[in-house]
């Protein structure tokens, strides 16, 4: 087993000895930066102020009454409350608005995980074909490891780095947040609707979940551009595969909708938050299916990148 | 000599429907130097990446100290140290830390050994440095002591002096030598330039088109040619005889004007010196090829040697 971390200490000083992997992080944290000072400063971003006053029911109550009217489009005094429902639901329940605050950013940074699926598929396309393009693989594989051993070195690496990143996106969307928007919101109610209906929850707790269902995305393409690195060893063609599906997957899921098999092609069911806040792609889905059907789509990734990754030839570039 | 330490045993390979590998059967033994000599694309990096488990043979087995690399890899591999190719390394990290990460493949290797090996390869001063900034010789420095981490029994190294200068071919050879004589260490040179071979080399196995033609003991080839062939263009003709019948004490041919005698070969200055003290005018000398290279040419035809 230490010969296993002994491996995994190598990928990580391989990964963070390459100057890309630094460029990636500096890209992120200059994001988040950026979309936290341009939040401060327009106001749009954030829906501007909230009715937080003593009589916050009825200021939300005539905001409902301004939506509702029949002459034109209503010019509300708070654009960040714009559905009637969950404006009602507050009310009955007694949830009173908060301003903008640092979990609303760090909510709002989870469209970031797209930019950290980008470059864990970087890296995972790279931690084995890029042995190859170097030709450093030979001398890698001719040590007194097996094969498989020395894959899952790697694997769980790309794995590391995508859950390293996605934490960064998170603690540091956290600290610009809370110093840019103030931490006043810590315990507030999140109120959402999903499929059609009005929750409420913790926001600490809802947006925790929904980074680590976030993951479980990443962790998919990750695998994927793995497994079309380890299959074709070729970087290239595996960093852009990768990118046009995880661009195009919800577009080839819309195409095929009217198919029996649509709900089996992995992008409709990539997307854990479907069943979390919003709609899914399909009625017929659910949580269970979707995992059952990603859980299928893992394996082969895995047996596929294995069975070519210790089977083929290590012949001449 | 003692039991082999690397067996090729009926080694075949066939990629798709071409056979590249026809059956190899060879035994290496420890404290020699092994050449694997032949032109490009004979086969030589095929059978290196097979004996190393990085290509599965057709067919055929290779046994290291025993073990057979296709059923028993990890013991046997544990004994081999190799380049196949060319000396690549990770050119965004230093030298060292590309030793580093070779040292933890293995069980049991000490910084101290890395120092070691460092120092015997002569690269102490740059170790800290990136690769990508090494010339080729420094990289092939590299590789050697990568090889040597973990005190191997078996030493492969595929082409080592593949685009060094004469000095760097020279040092590569002394490491060579000393690894085996000193160290016991079973050393497989491939080549495919035969004077390089001739000269680090015990024995020299001859590969073509997938198959060795023949095994030569370059001791015994060396001593065979230790007398070498001469043949010069001078004028006068009959002085240039006269004097080199007294110098050498040898009969000498003439042959369609060009004189031909043999003489061992550390004479060859001290007579043309002599000769042209005489005032004798001489246009051109040609030292005959050796057995060895008589032999070499003869099997793999003339082009393709360098
Ligand atoms: N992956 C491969 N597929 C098909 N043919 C190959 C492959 N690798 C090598 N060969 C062929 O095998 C022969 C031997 O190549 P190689 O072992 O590289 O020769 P050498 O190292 O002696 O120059 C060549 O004719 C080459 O074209
Ligand atoms: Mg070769």
């Amino acid at each position: 087993m230490s010969n296993f971390f002994k491996l995994i200490k190598n990928e990580q000083m391989k990964l963070y000895n390459q100057k890309a992997t630094w460029i990636m992080a500096i890209i992120l944290v200059i994001l988040i930066i950026g979309a936290g000072v341009i939040f401060k400063v327009d106001e749009t971003f954030t829906g501007g102020e909230a009715p937080t006053g003593d009589n916050w029911k009825e200021e939300l109550q005539q905001q409902n009454e301004q939506l509702m009217s029949p002459d034109g489009p209503p010019d509300v005094e708070y654009p960040g409350y714009m559905n009637v429902e969950e404006n009602q639901y507050r009310i009955e329940n007694d949830i009173k608005p908060t301003e903008y605050n640092v979990w609303d950013f760090v909510r709002e940074n989870r469209g970031l995980v797209a930019l950290v699926s980008l470059f864990t598929i970087i890296v995972a396309a790279g931690i084995t074909a890029n042995e190859f393009r170097w030709g450093t693989i030979k001398l890698l594989l001719i040590r007194p490891i097996s094969r498989t051993k020395i894959l899952f070195a790697k694997y769980i690496s790309v794995l590391i780095y995508a859950l390293t990143m996605l934490f960064a996106l998170f603690v540091l969307s956290f600290i610009v947040g809370s110093l840019l928007f103030g931490m006043d919101g810590f315990a507030a109610t999140y109120v959402y609707s999903q499929a059609e209906e009005i929750k409420s929850v913790n926001i600490f707790s809802f947006t925790v979940f929904q980074y680590l269902l976030s993951f479980v995305e990443l962790m998919m393409m990750a695998t994927f551009a793995f497994m079309i690195a380890a299959v074709f060893r070729n970087t290239s063609l595996a960093i852009g595969l990768a990118i046009f599906l995880m661009m195009a997957g919800s577009s080839i899921v819309v195409f095929f909708m009217d198919k029996g098999w649509a709900k089996y092609i992995l992008f409709a069911n990539t997307d854990l938050n479907q069943f979390i806040e919003g709609t899914p792609f399909f009625s017929g889905i659910n949580l269970g299916f979707s995992i059952a059907v990603l859980a299928v789509y893992y394996v082969l990734f895995m047996l596929l990148s294995w069975v070519f990754f210790t089977k083929r030839d290590v012949a001449g570039a | 000599m003692s039991k082999p330490v690397m067996q090729l045993k009926d080694v075949k390979k066939t990629i798709g429907k071409t056979p590249i590998i026809k059956g190899l059967n060879f035994d290496i033994y420890g404290g020699e130097v092994f050449g694997f000599l032949g032109p490009n694309g004979a086969g030589k990096t095929t059978t290196i990446r097979m004996m190393v488990g990085l290509m599965e043979m057709t067919e055929g087995d290779v046994m290291i100290k025993g073990h057979s690399i296709n059923s028993d890899f990890k013991k046997a591999i544990h004994h081999v140290g190799g380049i196949v190719e060319n000396p690549e390394m990770y050119p965004f990290m230093s030298g060292w830390k590309n030793l580093l990460h070779y040292a933890r493949m293995m069980p049991g290797i000490s910084e101290d050994r890395i120092h070691e090996v460092v120092q015997l390869v002569g690269l102490e001063k740059r170790i800290k440095e990136k690769v990508g900034k090494y010339s080729l010789g420094m990289r092939q420095r590299l590789g050697i002591a990568q090889a040597l981490l973990h005190k191997p029994s078996v030493l492969i190294l595929d082409e080592p002096t593949n685009g060094l200068d004469p000095s760097g071919i020279r040092e590569i050879r002394a490491y060579i030598r000393k690894l085996a004589e000193e160290e016991g260490v079973a050393v497989i040179v491939s080549s495919h330039i035969l004077s390089e071979m001739e000269m680090m080399c015990d024995r020299i196995g001859i590969i073509k088109n997938g198959e060795l033609i023949s095994i030569q003991t370059v001791r015994d080839a060396l001593e065979q040619t230790e007398e070498k062939e001469v043949s010069m263009e001078a004028t006068p003709v009959d002085d240039t005889v006269a004097a080199l019948k007294e110098m050498t004490g040898k009969d000498v041919n003439i042959q369609e004007g060009r004189l031909t005698f043999t003489i061992d070969r550390e004479k060859i200055p001290t007579v043309i010196a002599g000769l042209v003290q005489k005032g004798i005018q001489i246009y051109s000398v040609n030292v005959n090829r050796s057995t060895l290279e008589d032999k070499f040419l003869d099997l793999i035809g003339e082009g393709s040697i360098e």
